[in-house]
């Protein structure tokens, strides 16, 4: 997305791109050492809400000497962060571009969160999440977390045309023993293994619980048109088709609480097969939008 | 600029906000926001339409007519713009309806199907007219709603709405003079500015 010629393009723009804090790629998080104790913060670290990481971006940008972003952009957790941005530092962004995100989490979206952290919890050496001192890690519950998340960043299609019911392993004729797997199966777990190898499951349960939080206009009467009448930027919104984690009604919602509210707005639905991974892939409407938008911001 | 859309352009105040229905790649809103500082939104499907629009940096929501304008607040808009698109909607006196509720005046254009030709085309070869104006046939054609001027000022009289100013586009543009005298039979495009 951010590169020479791409819809961020890098000859036009600085780009800021971070991780969160709590997170385990490179910021302070559950993983690193807490100075008090000198051991791993591990499940005492502070837990944190979208609005901290937010307001700790706003630090960032006045260390940077930014007064004002161009844009701030984000998808799916990070839309949800670009919105919070819009409003809770009104004169310090231009242009707000919120992708496959919503204004909070549906009843689904926590039950699904909830079957991700209870496979966590359950793994015995999750160890209340002390696994880190006892030189353990929660493979399991971790990769369990990953592939019921996996499930639901892809369409029922996308599933289909990628693996189908083709078989990895083994036959379904009588008389064979041996036991079959399907490929759809065998990638879950590939996924699953691949994800506890490189993710802290304190910052997995950090995360989740951020998102389960949000809920953009709690504290304006819950009503998103009073909330977004803060805001003084202009917005682009964009779904995709097939997304059924965060689904275009969820973009709607957002676009309709602006059009309430009288702030510029730009809507797009892009046909797409993926599901929520859409919004990571080179999908040619999506990039068209994308980059006609930014040209308009850094015009 | 097709010729009803520089027609309207004089019913529209300066610094107002508009909502164009169907604004197509956004060529009209473009001209508002540069010639009279409109603060303007457009409603398309289209998706080339879309990027098109957004590329010239006009705040476009992709949405189907078809399916409603209730995201819209009553009286949000000073003008709403339907510029050849009343014939392609499912259910034309509801979209004027909605026009109204949102906006304080409307502006309506659209192909006359009384027009003279249209009528010999009908009368002498008994079959759909296809035209350089509409080039499509019955069976492909996106304009499943024609009207002709009597048409219009019929419905617009059983519901309540009021007339402010007619126009008409005739078949040259030097003269519009039938057009004007007799437009259900002249006028290839007639255009409204109306309001309740």
């Amino acid at each position: 997305m951010h590169r020479t010629g791409k819809p961020i393009d890098t000859r036009r723009f600085f780009v800021v791109s971070l991780n969160n804090i709590g997170g385990c790629h490179g910021s302070t998080g559950p993983s690193s050492i807490n100075p008090e104790t000198g051991e791993p913060w591990g499940p005492d670290f502070p837990s944190l809400r979208a609005r901290d990481w937010v307001n700790s971006q706003a630090r960032l940008a006045d260390y940077l000497g930014i007064d004002c972003w161009a844009a701030v952009v984000g998808g799916s957790l990070g839309g949800m962060q670009a919105m919070r941005w819009a409003l809770e530092y009104p004169t310090r962004i231009r242009h707000c571009v919120v992708i496959a995100a919503a204004l909070k989490l549906s009843a689904q979206n926590l039950a699904f969160n909830e079957v991700a952290r209870q496979a966590i919890l359950s793994d015995p050496d999750f160890a209340g999440g002390h696994y880190l001192e006892q030189g353990k890690v929660p493979a399991q519950g971790l990769a369990l977390a990953r592939m019921v998340g996996h499930i639901t960043y892809l369409s029922d299609h996308a599933m289909a045309s990628k693996f189908g019911r083709d078989l990895r392993t083994g036959s379904f004729e009588r008389g064979n023993e041996e036991d079959v797997e399907f490929q759809v199966q065998s990638y879950l777990r590939y996924q699953g293994s691949q994800f506890s190898g490189s993710f802290d499951a304190n910052t997995y349960m950090l995360m989740t619980r951020a998102l389960d939080y949000f809920d953009l206009a709690r504290e304006y009467n819950n009503d998103p048109v009073a909330a977004f009448r803060h805001a003084q930027c202009s917005f682009l919104v964009i779904s995709f088709s097939t997304d059924w984690r965060f689904s275009p009604e969820r973009s709607r919602e957002i676009v309709d609480a602006l059009i309430a509210a009288d702030r510029p707005v730009t809507y797009a639905e892009i046909e797409a097969d993926e599901g929520h991974d859409a919004f990571l892939l080179p999908i040619p409407r999506y990039l068209d939008v994308f980059s006609a938008y930014m040209q308009r911001v850094g015009g | 600029m097709r010729l009803d859309l520089t027609h309207i352009q004089r019913w529209i105040k300066p610094g107002s906000r508009v909502l164009d229905l169907g604004c197509g790649n956004g060529e009209f809103l473009q001209l508002l926001r540069d010639q009279r500082q409109v603060r303007g939104t457009g409603i398309e499907i289209g998706e080339p339409e879309i990027t098109q629009a957004i590329a010239r940096g006009l705040n476009i929501v992709e949405q189907d007519l078809d399916r409603g304008l209730a995201n819209f607040p009553d009286q949000s808009f000073d003008t709403v713009v339907l510029a050849h698109a009343l014939q392609a909607v499912h259910f034309p006196d509801r979209v004027l309806d909605e026009m109204l509720r949102i906006g304080r005046e409307g502006i309506v254009t659209f192909p006359n199907f009384g027009h003279w030709r249209c009528r010999v085309y009908l009368g002498t070869r008994g079959r759909m007219p296809v035209s350089r104006f509409m080039p499509y046939h019955w069976y492909d054609t996106p304009n499943i709603h024609f009207c002709t001027v009597k048409d219009f000022e019929a419905l617009c009289e059983q519901k309540n709405i009021r007339i402010l100013a007619r126009d008409v586009v005739g078949n040259t543009e030097r003269q519009p003079l039938l057009a004007t005298a007799w437009p259900n039979l002249f006028a290839t495009t007639a255009i409204y500015h109306i309001t309740r």
